[in-house]
């Protein structure tokens, strides 16, 4: 099968998937009046919601796994989703209420938080002439820790009401009704796709490390500071509305590489395609299995993730050997 | 059109290299030897643009290597890393094809003579006949001509290689040696290769440059490279000296005593 074909093949199962959830469950309302409402107000708007924000965190994965050559290196083993998550606890502990370009408080400190994680982990990772994958993933592991007892600080200091909320959102979750969260999300993750279209060659390059890269012509240190930027962006966007979602960014763009192969060009509207079909097919999930009460979607897409985290680790430790 | 003036390198408060000079013309080898820890590696790492310079000038065709884009300086020098390449998730077509990027922009289009550039670096290095496998299936050899090709397809007056044959048997190596000597004769690129070999070095026609704790012992062409002295003062090593019974060539051989 050729590339466009398998492209073709997944975006439709996407599209389907898409097309599909936002009627699952809508059963049992007998309603019809209400049951529309519910249809365009909440669960269209969510199911919306959910694709982009799952294709924006499976493309932020795939350029994370690209810069540092390692299918474990994301968004979220690296601790910059746990920067991000910071830095919006804290804008609302501080009740801090400003905008930006059209970017509320919490997303810019999300902003913030993820871009300074992601600069602190680089630094640790340069310090050392080579690193191996142990020490960027120990590195991760330490600034996701220091964040989350950051967190757990901001939480302490917030009171009880702002704390809750902090607590929820922490878990992820994709409560969202109307269009408002949808608008301001889609800017961002449109952003940021075009500029790793933008780049998908240099991201083929950067594959095959950097001396390579460099020495094709990639001028490396600054698309890779542009691809810090545009994935904290995103990043910073996801997590200030819906929390930190783990794993997404590390299964589709791996799964999607073993379909499509590496070649960027491919693999990043296969990603976009897969990353926002995955992420409904898991808040659909969520949403059914313990109905009418439902469940944070960074449970279901954590229970699938530390599985497929763990064997790649096998994997790519028998692959050292 | 190479000339490196007093280059200094220097990489976490460590000295890596200090006070390079060389010129070197169009269609010359350059040979790099020198024990382990030297600074040859670096010294290639330097003029692709890979480690910034700390003090001195490096300069291509009369300009300075900082003046290029890194594009622009990818049309005019490659660079083959040391044993690499078995990593690598792509195709050895794929790969080559890759390495076409310093001339295109970002929305140009496949041309014609891409594919001639991507055809005639795999005919040149007789990777053709395996151009649809996979980097990761490859042998040492057949990795080393394939990281030459990509090399090759840049179209570059100029051609760095770091330890080509380091790790290949000896058929192997004389194989890969045969090649760079074709790309340096017939297609006239000017080379700079490092190498452990120092007989390879030693041969005429071939620059040869000593590095020994990032300083250039001695630079001098490949006929008047092997002298006892000078290799005993470069590894602290006896070498003794021989006739090769076929070709002649005079050659050192490490003396165990």
């Amino acid at each position: 099968m050729t590339s466009a074909n398998k492209l073709l093949l997944l975006s439709l199962s996407s599209l389907i998937i898409l097309a599909l959830a936002p009627f699952a469950g809508l059963g049992d309302i007998a309603n019809p009046a209400l049951q529309s409402q519910i249809l365009f107000d909440i669960r269209l708007p969510r199911t919306l919601f959910a694709f982009v924000a799952g294709s924006g965190l499976a493309l932020c994965g795939m350029v994370f796994q690209a810069m540092f050559h390692n299918p474990l290196a994301t968004p979220f083993t690296l601790g910059v989703a746990s920067g991000a998550s910071f830095g919006a606890a804290l804008t609302v502990m501080l009740g801090i209420n400003l905008s930006l370009l059209g970017l509320d408080a919490i997303t810019l400190g999300a902003f913030i938080g993820a871009l300074t994680a992601i600069s602190f982990v680089y630094s640790i990772s340069r310090l050392r002439y080579s690193f191996s994958t142990e020490t960027l993933l120990l590195t991760g592991v330490a600034t996701s820790f220091f964040f989350s007892s950051l967190i757990l600080f901001t939480q302490y200091l917030s009171d009880v009401h702002d704390s809750f909320r902090i607590m929820r959102w922490l878990m992820g979750g994709l409560t969202i009704s109307g269009y408002q969260q949808l608008l301001q999300l889609l800017p961002l993750v449109a952003l940021s796709t075009g500029i790793m279209l933008w780049l998908s060659r240099e991201l083929n390059l950067l594959m095959a490390g950097d001396d390579i890269a460099i020495s094709r012509g990639v001028a490396v240190k600054r698309v890779r500071y542009l691809l810090f930027f545009t994935t904290s962006l995103c990043v910073g966007g996801i997590v200030a509305l819906c929390g930190p979602i783990g794993f997404v960014g590390m299964m589709v763009p791996h799964i999607c590489r073993l379909i499509i192969g590496t070649d960027h060009r491919w693999l990043i509207p296969a990603t976009l395609m897969f990353g926002g079909g995955f992420l409904i097919l898991c808040d659909t999930l969520a949403r059914l299995v313990i109905a009418p009460a439902e469940l944070p979607v960074g449970v279901i897409t954590t229970l699938l993730g530390g599985p497929f985290f763990l064997w790649l680790l096998i994997r790519s430790r028998r692959q050292l050997a | 059109m190479i000339e490196v003036r007093q280059l200094y390198i220097q990489l976490h408060d460590k000295t890596l290299l200090s006070g390079i000079n060389a010129t070197l013309q169009q269609g010359e080898h350059l040979v790099v030897v020198g024990p382990n820890g030297a600074g040859k590696s670096t010294l290639l790492k330097a003029l692709i643009g890979i480690i910034d310079s700390s003090g001195g000038d490096i300069e291509y065709r009369g300009k300075a290597l900082n003046s290029y884009s890194q594009r622009a300086l990818a049309r005019l020098v490659s660079y083959v890393p040391q044993s690499s390449g078995h990593a690598l998730p792509f195709d050895v077509e794929e790969f080559v094809k890759m390495s076409r990027y310093a001339h295109h922009t970002a929305l140009s289009e496949w041309q014609p003579e891409d594919q001639a550039a991507v055809d005639d670096a795999l005919r040149i290095t007789n990777t053709e006949h395996f151009r649809k496998r996979q980097m990761s299936t490859l042998s040492g050899g057949e990795c080393q001509r394939v990281m030459i090709a990509a090399a090759l397809s840049q179209q570059t007056p100029i051609m760095l290689l770091d330890e080509p044959t380091s790790y290949l048997d000896p058929h192997h190596q004389v194989e890969v040696h045969q090649l760079i000597a074709r790309l340096n004769q017939q297609l006239g690129i000017t080379i700079i290769e490092v190498s452990h070999d120092i007989n390879h070095a030693g041969q005429q026609g071939h620059k040869v440059m000593a590095l020994a704790d990032g300083e250039c012992l001695w630079l001098g062409d490949g006929d008047a490279f092997l002298d006892a002295q000078r290799l005993r003062e470069l590894y602290r090593q006896d070498f003794v000296f021989v006739t090769h019974p076929t070709s002649g060539r005079r050659m050192a051989l490490p003396d165990p005593q």
